[in-house]
Formats: C-alpha cells, sequence, structure tokens
C-alpha cells in the first residue's frame, strides 16, 4: 500500500507541476466563459441588427409587419415602410433601394417587395432582396414574421378580438415541476456520459502512456527490481486519476462560478436547481469508480504496447464500450426499469453511465446499486491482476508486437 | 552461509534458451564478476535474481533463504538498461528511489546529497535529469542503487558506456564498499577491466557455465606461456621448437608457447635463441594468460573449434 501510495504521489506531483497541465486547466475554463459570454453576446446581437425596408401598398399590412419585426420575438430589426403611388413609383423605388444595396456606404440589410394577389383575401407575394445572398437568419426572421402577421389578419377577417388572437398565439409551456423535470435528466446523463467520455479517453490514455514511458526510458527494471507490477500500475491509475480529479474538479468550480452570473442563467432559463444531492452523490461515485475501471483497461493496454503508435490502434476497446452505453441511454429512458435496462446497468463498464442514469430517471433498489459497486470493483481488480502479468511478461520481450495467443500464454507465465 | 546461491537454473524463452543449468555461490563480503560474451546469458541470470523473472528450473537463493520479495529490500541493482525519470529533478528522483526502498525522505536526501558529493555531481542536483550527460546520469543511477545501503550490490554491466576516468572512480568505489563488507556481483562482457578486482569469477558462453572459481586459482590453473618480445634484426628465432604460435608485428611478437612442465625453462631457452641469432631485443616479458585468453581457450576446448579471436563486440 506504502509502494502504491508513493507511485501515485509521485504521478500526481510530476503531472500537476508541467505547463501543459496548468494551461490546459486555465484555459479550458475560459475557453467556456468565453464560449457561453460569447454566445450570449451573439444572441443578443442577433435581434437587432437588420435595417429593412418594406415596399407595399398594403399600408395596413406593412405597419402590423413593421410592428412584428421591430418587437417580435427574435427580432428588433430598423424598418421603414415605403408606399409607391404607381407601378411606374415601385419601379423607381426599387432602384433606389438595389443602388443603397450596392453601394457599401448603404446602411441597408435588405427589402422585401410585398406584390398584392390578383384576387382579394388571396396571399400576396413576397420579394426579398438581401444584400448579402448568404444571409438565411434574416430571410427566416422575415417568413416567420409575415406568417405571424398574415395569421392575425386572417384570424382578425374571421371576427375574432385582438386580444383572443394574443392569447392564442402565445408560446406554449408544459409545466412538468410535479413529476421531475425528464429534459433535466436526460440532460445530466448527457453531460455526465460526455464529461466521462472526454476524461476516459484524456487520462485513461494518459495512464496508458505513463506505462509505456516507464517502458521507453526503460525505469521499469528498477521498479520491479523493489515493487511489484501490480502496485506500480495501481499506483499509475490513482496519481493519473487523481490529476483527472483535480483539472475536473478546477472546471467544475469555474463551470458553477459561470452558472451562478446573471447572464448565464438567463440563457440557460428556469434557474430551478436541475440535480439534487442525491444525484450529485451518485454522479461523483460513479464518475470516479467509472474512470478506475477505464483506466485500468488503458493501463492493460499500456501494458500491452510499446509505443504511442501501437495503442492508437488498440483504444477502440475504450471506446467501444462507451458507444454501446451511448446506445443503451436511449434503451433506458423508455424503459428504466425493464430487464434488458436492469442487466446493461449491472455491466461493470456500463454501470458507471447507465446505473447513474437510472438512478436520475426513476427508483433503483438498493441491491443493484450495491451489487454494480461489487462487480465495478471486483472488475478493476480483475483488470489489473491480467494488466500486471502482461506487464511483467511483455517488458522482457519489448520490441515484439504481442499477438493475441502470445498474450494468452504470457498470462500463464509467472 | 553464500549471499547468493544459484542451483540448476535454466530460463528458456519460447524456443532460446537464454541459461542453461547455471550454479554458482557468491561468499558474503566477496567482489563476483559474471562474465561472458553478450548474449550469452548474464542479465537473463541477474534478472532471476533479483526476480524480475523465476527460472524454469533450479533454484535462486538469497542470504541463505529461497528467493522472495522481502529479500530485494538487502539488495541494490543497477540493471544493465539505465532508465531515469527524464523530466524529473536529480534530487527529487533520488529521494523518490530510496523512499520505494524504504528509506525516510529525509534519510534518502541526506544520504543522496552525500553520494552527490562523493561522485562530483551536486552542482546538477536542481537540474531535470535529461538536461545531463550520459555518464552523469549512469553515475545518478549507481547512486540510487546504494542508497539504501544494501547488503548485496548487483550490477549489470556497470562500466559500459563511462569514460576511462569515471569508470575507475566507479571501480574504486565498488572496492570501498566492499571493502566496507559489502558483496558486489556484477556482470561485464570486458574481461580486462575486472582482472584486477574480482575475487571469483563465473565465465559464461552460449547460456552455459565455462568456468568458476577464484581469480587466483583459475590464474594458477594456467601457466605462464604467454611471451612478449620487442626486438630489431634478425625474426628466425620465431621459428623455435617451444612456440606454439606467434603474431610477428614487426618489431613486436606476441608468442603463446608450447605448455610444458618445467616452468619457465622454454621462455628462457627461447630468449637465448632470440640473442644466439643475432636479435636486439628491448622488452622480453613472460605473461599469465589474460582471463580473456583462458575464455578463448576454454571454449575452444569444449566446442572443439577455435573460438573468434575477439571475444568481446
Amino acid at each position: 500500500m506504502h509502494n502504491i501510495w508513493l507511485i501515485a504521489k509521485r504521478e500526481y506531483l510530476e503531472r500537476i507541476r508541467t505547463r501543459a497541465f496548468l494551461i490546459a486547466t486555465i484555459l479550458i475554463p475560459l475557453f467556456m466563459g468565453a464560449f457561453v459570454f460569447g454566445s450570449g453576446y451573439l444572441a443578443s446581437r442577433t435581434r437587432s441588427s437588420a435595417h429593412i425596408a418594406i415596399v407595399s401598398t398594403d399600408s395596413s399590412f406593412s405597419a402590423d409587419l413593421r410592428h412584428e419585426l421591430q418587437t417580435g420575438k427574435n427580432s428588433g430589426m430598423t424598418v421603414e415602410v415605403l408606399t409607391p403611388t404607381s407601378a411606374s413609383n415601385t419601379d423607381e423605388i426599387r432602384a433606389n433601394l438595389d443602388r443603397n444595396l450596392q453601394s457599401k456606404s448603404g446602411d441597408l440589410t435588405g427589402y422585401l417587395v410585398v406584390t398584392p394577389a390578383p384576387q382579394p383575401n388571396a396571399r400576396p407575394t413576397f420579394t426579398y432582396i438581401p444584400r448579402s445572398a448568404g444571409d438565411i437568419s434574416t430571410e427566416d426572421l422575415l417568413s416567420t414574421a409575415i406568417q405571424n402577421v398574415l395569421t392575425r389578419e386572417g384570424l382578425g377577417r374571421q371576427g375574432m378580438g385582438s386580444s383572443d388572437i394574443a392569447a392564442l398565439m402565445a408560446p406554449v409551456v408544459i409545466d412538468t415541476s410535479k413529476t421531475g423535470d425528464s429534459r433535466a435528466a436526460f440532460g445530466a446523463a448527457y453531460l455526465l456520459f460526455f464529461l466521462m467520455y472526454m476524461v476516459i479517453m484524456l487520462y485513461g490514455m494518459n495512464t496508458a502512456r505513463s506505462i509505456i514511458e516507464e517502458k521507453s526510458s526503460r525505469v521499469f527494471e528498477v521498479m520491479l527490481s523493489t515493487i511489484r507490477p501490480d502496485e506500480m500500475l495501481a499506483g499509475k491509475i490513482l496519481g493519473v486519476g487523481a490529476v483527472g480529479i483535480t483539472q475536473v474538479g478546477v472546471w467544475m468550480l469555474a463551470a458553477a462560478a459561470l452558472g451562478s452570473t446573471s447572464l448565464a442563467t438567463g440563457l440557460i432559463g428556469s434557474g430551478h436547481a436541475l440535480i439534487s444531492a442525491t444525484q450529485i452523490f451518485f454522479f461523483v461515485a460513479y464518475f470516479i469508480f467509472g474512470f478506475l475501471v477505464y483506466s485500468s483497461i488503458a493501463a492493460a493496454l499500456g501494458a500491452m504496447t510499446n509505443s504511442e503508435q501501437e495503442l492508437q490502434q488498440l483504444n477502440m476497446f475504450l471506446v467501444i464500450p462507451l458507444a454501446f452505453c451511448f446506445l443503451m441511454i436511449f434503451v433506458i429512458v423508455r424503459a428504466p426499469n425493464s430487464t434488458l435496462a436492469q442487466i446493461v446497468s449491472l455491466i461493470p463498464f456500463c454501470s458507471p453511465l447507465l446505473m447513474n442514469f437510472r438512478i436520475s430517471l426513476t427508483t433503483v433498489p438498493p441491491w443493484q446499486i450495491g451489487l454494480s459497486f461489487v462487480l465495478m470493483s471486483l472488475t478493476i481488480l480483475a483488470i489489473l491482476w491480467v494488466a500486471s502479468r502482461i506487464y511483467r511478461v511483455g517488458i522482457l520481450m519489448y520490441g515484439k508486437k504481442p499477438n493475441l495467443p502470445e498474450i494468452l500464454r504470457w498470462l500463464r507465465y509467472s | 552461509m553464500p549471499i547468493v546461491e544459484l542451483q540448476h537454473v535454466r530460463k528458456a524463452y519460447d524456443t532460446k534458451i537464454a541459461v542453461a543449468d547455471l550454479s554458482f555461490t557468491v561468499e558474503p563480503g566477496s567482489m563476483f564478476g559474471l562474465l561472458g560474451p553478450n548474449g550469452s546469458g548474464k542479465t537473463s541470470s541477474i534478472r532471476m535474481m533479483i526476480g524480475i523473472t523465476v527460472p524454469d528450473s533450479g533454484t535462486v537463493s538469497l542470504f541463505g533463504q529461497p528467493f522472495n520479495r522481502d529479500l530485494l529490500k538487502r539488495v541494490g541493482y543497477l540493471p544493465e538498461e539505465r532508465g531515469l525519470y527524464k523530466k524529473m529533478k536529480v534530487m527529487d528522483q533520488l529521494i523518490f528511489l530510496g523512499q520505494l526502498r524504504g528509506l525516510d525522505a529525509t534519510i534518502a536526501s541526506k544520504r543522496a546529497h552525500d553520494w552527490c558529493d562523493r561522485l562530483g555531481i551536486t552542482p546538477s542536483i536542481d537540474k531535470k535529469t535529461e538536461e545531463l550527460s550520459k555518464g552523469m546520469q549512469q553515475k545518478i543511477q549507481f547512486i540510487s542503487t546504494l542508497l539504501h545501503e544494501p547488503e548485496l550490490i548487483i550490477m549489470d554491466e556497470p562500466f559500459s558506456g563511462l569514460d576511462p576516468v569515471n569508470a575507475v572512480l566507479l571501480m574504486d568505489t565498488l572496492v570501498d564498499l566492499r571493502k566496507q563488507g559489502r558483496t558486489i556481483l556484477f556482470s561485464t562482457h570486458r574481461m580486462d577491466q575486472v582482472e584486477k578486482i574480482c575475487d571469483n569469477i563465473c565465465l559464461i558462453h552460449n547460456s552455459h557455465l565455462v568456468l568458476s572459481g577464484s581469480m587466483r586459482e583459475i590464474k594458477s590453473r594456467y601457466p605462464a606461456n604467454r611471451v612478449l618480445i620487442n626486438f630489431t634484426g634478425n625474426d628466425s628465432f620465431l621459428n623455435h621448437p617451444a612456440i606454439h604460435s606467434a603474431k610477428n608485428y614487426g618489431g613486436h611478437a606476441e608468442i603463446r608457447l608450447r605448455t610444458s612442465g618445467d616452468d619457465g625453462a622454454d621462455a628462457q631457452s627461447l630468449l637465448a635463441e632470440a640473442i644466439r641469432t643475432g636479435a636486439r631485443i628491448t622488452r622480453f616479458e613472460v605473461m599469465e594468460p589474460t582471463l580473456e585468453e583462458i575464455f578463448i581457450e576454454k571454449v575452444s576446448e569444449e566446442t572443439g573449434i577455435p573460438a573468434g579471436e575477439k571475444v568481446h563486440a
């Protein structure tokens, strides 16, 4: 135990002192912040940038559309209404507007020409001439606004009062506060999944790399003359894992700090707690165990390879179980207590993601939770045992990439 | 009680036999040389002594007990392929390796400082290991082997890759350690290096034991039948019947005499012959065979074919 502690401590201190660690730990929250604030800024920008001209003989329609575009949900455009007096006047106005669009100093984003339909009450046709052909968002906003105005006009013609129309057209809100927010649970599971995926790929691979490094720098022989290979692998997994947890912890704190700013709450919306304390507890517990399970696989991969390149070829062994879990998320979200859901959530490679997901969706019997932890612990020990055997024999036969029969034979060597 | 005892140890990797039926003992307080050309099984033997690999058959005992990992605390091991953590600072590294061998951090630090002083690397202790020269790194590894004051020191090719000054420095250090009563076992393919310092040797070739015993006893088994002559003038004395083989480099001849019972008589008659035929002698030296020559002779005796002139690569 003392040796494992020494190895883990060295691994942790050496890694935490590196420049790469500092940069990643500081830069990623900075990027996160820039992303949150930046997207907030961009979102606020999209409201009021466009400057539109409407060319229409129907002055009440253009006034309604102007009102919709200036005060609508996503738009706060500057709108000019031009009412041509004759067909030749229309051409004149359009020529003027075209000149504005073509000149660099012009301030118009585009203009909309409304051509009334020949028969009354039929839809007019709309022509939009933008300054930039790629400006899809303004076009979308226009089309939504026109749709709204036309609907309102139509309802008005059917004799509906304006307050009734407003009530009818208000967005629908579904209240889920009584039953628990399945969207939030799903979101939390997704978040956990991607966090796990990222950390496992990053730090699991680091564990493997650190074991390969030991081989390429030939330190292992000194190490093995004092400690057992399983102590060494366990120390590496714990040390590298602690670095990963430190880093994720820093990021989480940064995220929490960001989340508490008013802008972020405004963006995320609801503001009420999405995740309960129990969920956080299981999140952390399953996160740690999941990390250990996957790190020990990575350690085994590191033990049987001699170089980074060989390792890359084998990292599918980490990705495939994770991808399988991802597929199972959809099965579980529909029926969290089905037999299939119960079985897959007990598979040690899947428990960290799937059992945790089930816990956030439904009430899981305590024995299943307990069993999942027991199975994960046994898996970790078994993988470590196999990995340390592969490691000990593998290092003495370096230079040659082992094939499966050879690895099986190594397991029998002592 | 022997410190190291190997009994009929055998190890094979797949089809290749690395060590075949090797037995020897290392007595307390002695300097033991495990000699042999590259690929003869030295490293494989050493790895079995420290439990990195396990023999297929036969037994390894340390300190009079069958091998177990607890005994490793009393052993200092320097592997052939040196390895240190490249990014770690020298002193941190030494303390870490000391702690792994059960030392307290403060004791490890104190001993590491003492050793660095002694081997002249104190100015480098705050540098990263990768910034140091290979020789310096080797000294650091050497120190790490000795920090926990092991009773048994096992070194695999300790002098390879060192310049002559540092090789002598380390050799002197080993001799000092032996004087303090430590037992030292090391391997080398440079047989000339060990003649002076080893008490006992074991020569292996192609995984087989060729020769073992005390240096003095082995040497006495082989008569002084080597003659070195520097001369000018007539070289016809090189056809003297007592000569088994001679290499004449023109003015410098290396001669091997036929082994005969009467010690030194052949050399005397050769010298007389040289003077009689008119060669002018500036050097005439009768020598014991070197370890390397003994090795070559022994190997060709056993295999029936003469071994290569040069044993080491």
